[in-house]
């Protein structure tokens, strides 16, 4: 009988119920602070011994308290979270940290805070350009944060204590990279499902808790003999979030996903946060520069005076060159959330750097419902049945 | 006859010189193409990149206004099409989808030229676009996808967006006003390379300067619109804005014409002379106008209905004196920022913390004594509709005035339907009665 206090059971208990954690820190005293997107820099939070609680959607929860204060016609997956938020799914919150990673974030950041009523809540403008000068601004963002979080702790932020922080999440960071190298054999040696469990469940727990529960997940996936079935076609997964695992294995039912590019994937873990004299420039260079998010505008040469296409789809997709080379990605599943336009807009673009390496790949979109599974499910069989002929 | 007209919005004539700027701004771009100056397509960016354009002499176009106009000329149709097929999600932005699906028209099919059946003489390839970061991802993600169809350099304007409370953090707005100056003196160095020439100095602060003056006026010509019966409805708003927003057309001349609408209006307040005949009802309209459907009006004009203030968006910054801003980079920053932040102060004293785009509804509705508020969700444009059900709230909660929300889109002219909102009007008549006896009830002053 295995045992579900490890290990991938351990993930998979903390996934199917993830606040249960954070509730337990509450009661034995710690504050919770709830953020909605890996762009918050945790580091901050952790440093001031503050627990952070990644507020995620639930595809199984019907949105109805959030029609009150979005529109239909609105990122499903900020609409669902704030439906669990206000219908009091995240009464142990002591606190909400957003961010202007998108305008979805921007605006129901301000719903948010106008329909709840936590001790403390911040919200972190962010730059769209990696221009030196918005470098310099989102620092100074990040700056304001440290002095809001000390108001709310009563406490100094000492920088031995934050480069601490950073290290440990640099572990984190380094974690999941090496739980990704897992998915490199054939078969991969972890389902795409599974990791959608373990990286929801660490952002549910304390970093420390959660290095331990990755450090023991790789441990047994390494000695594991029960792998996941080999199949025909090895997926890359490209979306802004994919972070339930019946959407993960809708696809798995037929392929191996072996790379999860989204925030519910790998893409808060491919880059780890540079040591610098002041630590703020070193987290406000990571999370302005290094998560590939759509949101971000880059371009081949910052201030260009000249257009190449190919140059222009290298700097913004250039990075899944490599992935595709090191997993033996043979098809790529551009997973589109409805109504989000950073990723919506990139799509024929996507297409087209997809088409230029010769990678079949395919365009879906679903709206963060159990009842997108079912055509969710149709098009990605179609999908996988035409590249595998 | 004599009767029906008296029912039908009374316009001004001082608007329709600055509604004519709008097609000359087309025209010109296309003549400076054809005699090798420079256009470029550019993103509304609240007088923060505008006036940089201006002083070099670059003539510019707006995708985003253009939309509109092939909306309501029925042409996007086609264009919409056409994005569909290059595999654009539908559910994007009516207004980029229209572009994207020119552009494709333009650079794949006609090899540069423009689009025979495009209106007001069509958009020219630009020299560059000027993409901006405010108010929404569309303006300058959709920009970066024109790289598919054309060669023409990006340069996003970066856009800062704090939050109510945060902006109140020591430093913050000068911080921000750094982050603008540098990007700006980054941006000029940009234009003045795409463009081959320098920058005169002189000219950009006489811009400025223009330009703060000319919003200064359009901004005292609607504080004129609270008095009742108000001289000036929205229609005439919409059609006068884009010198003062867009900054069309020649500065020295808009600043003259907005002038002439100031004596028009004030000769009509002295006169009490409405915009709309037995002004009954006065309300306020939320964001995005049916700008293909404008005749809704009249006829909501008939029944008395006065459209006394709209648009938060299209309105120009509370007036901020920067006569002592020597650099024109510096006072062309805060006067951008002002579009925004002008509204932080009164937001945080009411503790409405969604009042980005929320709260100068809630201003609105109180000076301007609106019975109502008309919220027209749009399908495509999220970032105009998000903050709707809040305001309705808002609205409600705090002032006692009642919203009708009737959906549509900015391009797509299928989702708005006129005589299901006109069968609206009479239910919603009754609710503003109602709750101007409430409003009396509970103290409010109308």
């Amino acid at each position: 009988m295995s045992d579900k206090s490890k290990g991938l059971n351990k993930a998979r208990e903390i996934y199917s119920n993830n606040s249960q954690r954070a509730r337990e820190l509450k009661a034995a005293g710690k504050k919770i602070i709830g953020y909605p997107c890996v762009y918050v820099p945790l580091e901050l939070l952790t440093a001031l011994d503050l627990v952070p609680y990644r507020t995620c959607g639930d595809i199984k929860e019907p949105v109805t308290e959030a029609d009150r204060a979005l529109p239909h016609s609105f990122c499903p997956i900020m609409r669902n979270c704030l439906d669990c938020a206000l219908k009091g799914k995240n009464d142990f919150l002591d606190g909400m940290v957003t961010i202007h990673s998108c305008d979805p974030q921007e605006k129901t950041a301000r719903i948010w805070e106008s329909y709840t009523n936590y001790p403390y809540f911040h919200f972190i403008d962010m730059p769209v350009t990696v221009r030196p000068e918005a470098l310099e601004y989102f620092k100074s963002q990040l700056n304001d944060f440290r002095k809001t979080l000390e108001a709310f702790t009563g406490k100094k932020l000492p920088k031995d204590k934050l480069e601490a922080a950073i290290k440990s999440y640099n572990q984190q960071r380094t974690l999941v990279r090496e739980l990704y190298e897992l998915t490199k054999p054939s078969p991969p040696r972890i389902s795409g499902t599974e990791i959608v469990q373990v990286v929801k469940a660490l952002t549910s727990l304390p970093v420390s808790e959660g290095n331990d529960l990755l450090t023991e997940v790789i441990g047994e996936v390494k000695s594991r003999t029960d792998v996941p079935e080999k199949k025909l076609t090895r997926l890359l997964i490209w979306s802004s979030t994919l972070d339930d695992a019946d959407i993960m294995q809708v696809f798995e039912d037929k392929a191996n996903v072996v790379m999860n590019e989204s925030c519910g994937g790998i893409r808060a873990y491919r880059a780890a946060v540079k040591s610098t004299y002041d630590p703020l420039e070193g987290l406000a260079s990571y999370y302005l520069n290094e998560i590939t998010c759509a949101r971000t505008f880059r371009q081949a040469t910052p201030g260009e005076t000249g257009k190449d296409y190919a140059r222009d789809l290298q700097s913004r997709f250039g990075y899944l060159k490599g992935i595709i080379r090191d997993w033996k990605i043979s098809g790529a599943v551009m997973l589109l959330v409805r109504y989000c336009d950073p990723f919506a807009f990139e799509m024929p673009s996507l297409k087209d750097y997809f088409d230029s390496i010769g990678v079949p790949s395919t365009y879906i979109e679903y709206d963060y419902t159990t009842g997108a599974l079912a055509p969710l499910r149709t098009r990605a069989e179609a999908f996988l049945e035409t590249i595998s002929q | 006859m004599a009767d029906e007209k008296k029912k039908t919005i009374n316009r001004l004539k001082s608007m329709y010189p600055l509604r004519a700027k709008v097609n000359e701004t087309y025209l010109k771009s296309v003549e400076a193409i054809q005699a090798g100056k420079p256009a470029v397509w550019a993103m509304l960016n609240f007088y923060y990149g505008d006036p940089v354009l201006k002083a070099m002499d670059v003539e510019v176009v707006y995708p985003e206004n253009y939309g509109a106009i092939a909306a309501a000329m029925g042409v996007a149709r086609e264009y919409l099409d056409r994005a569909d097929a290059e595999g654009f999600p539908t559910h994007l932005c009516g207004y980029s989808l229209t572009t994207l699906g020119y552009a494709s028209r333009m650079m794949k099919e006609l090899k540069g030229q423009i689009p025979p059946e495009a209106p007001l003489g069509g958009m020219p390839k630009p020299l560059f676009l000027m993409s901006s970061a405010a108010i929404c991802d569309a303006r300058y993600k959709w920009f970066q996808a024109l790289g598919r169809y054309m060669d023409a350099p990006v340069w996003p304007l970066e856009a800062p967006i704090p939050g109510i409370k945060e902006f109140f953090i020591e430093g913050y707005y000068g911080r921000m006003v750094k982050l603008g100056v540098k990007h700006l003196r980054d941006f000029v160095a940009f234009v003045e390379k795409m463009v081959g020439k320098k920058m005169d100095w002189d000219k950009l602060d006489k811009t400025a300067n223009l330009m703060i003056e000319v919003n200064r006026v359009w901004h005292e010509i609607n504080e004129l619109r609270k008095v009742n019966p108000c001289p000036m409805h929205s229609r005439d708003f919409w059609s006068a804005m884009p010198a003062a927003l867009f900054l069309a057309g020649d500065l020295e001349d808009s600043l003259r014409l907005y002038q002439d609408m100031y004596k028009e209006v004030k000769d009509r307040v002295n006169s009490h002379i409405g915009a709309v005949p037995n002004e009954k009802y006065r309300l306020v309209f939320a964001e995005l106008p049916p700008w293909h459907s404008l005749s809704f009006f009249d006829k909501l004009a008939e029944r008395g209905w006065n459209f006394v203030i709209e648009s938060f968006g299209y309105h120009p910054p509370i007036p901020l004196d920067l006569s002592k801003v020597s650099d024109p980079l510096e006072r062309i920053t805060k006067f951008s920022l002002q579009f925004l932040v002008g509204y932080y102060e009164d937001a945080r004293k009411q503790n409405v913390l969604g009042g980005t785009s929320a709260y100068p509804y809630l201003k609105y509705a109180k000076e301007w004594k609106c019975d109502g508020a008309i919220l027209h969700p749009l399908i495509s444009c999220r970032s105009a509709s998000t903050h709707l059900p809040y305001v309705s709230d808002m609205l409600m909660e705090k002032l006692k005035v009642p919203s009708l929300s009737i959906e549509g889109d900015i391009v797509d002219l299928r989702l708005f339907n006129p005589e299901d909102a006109l069968a609206k009007a009479e239910p919603f008549e009754e609710s503003m009665e109602h709750y101007r006896k409430v409003r009396k009830q509970e103290g409010l002053d109308w």
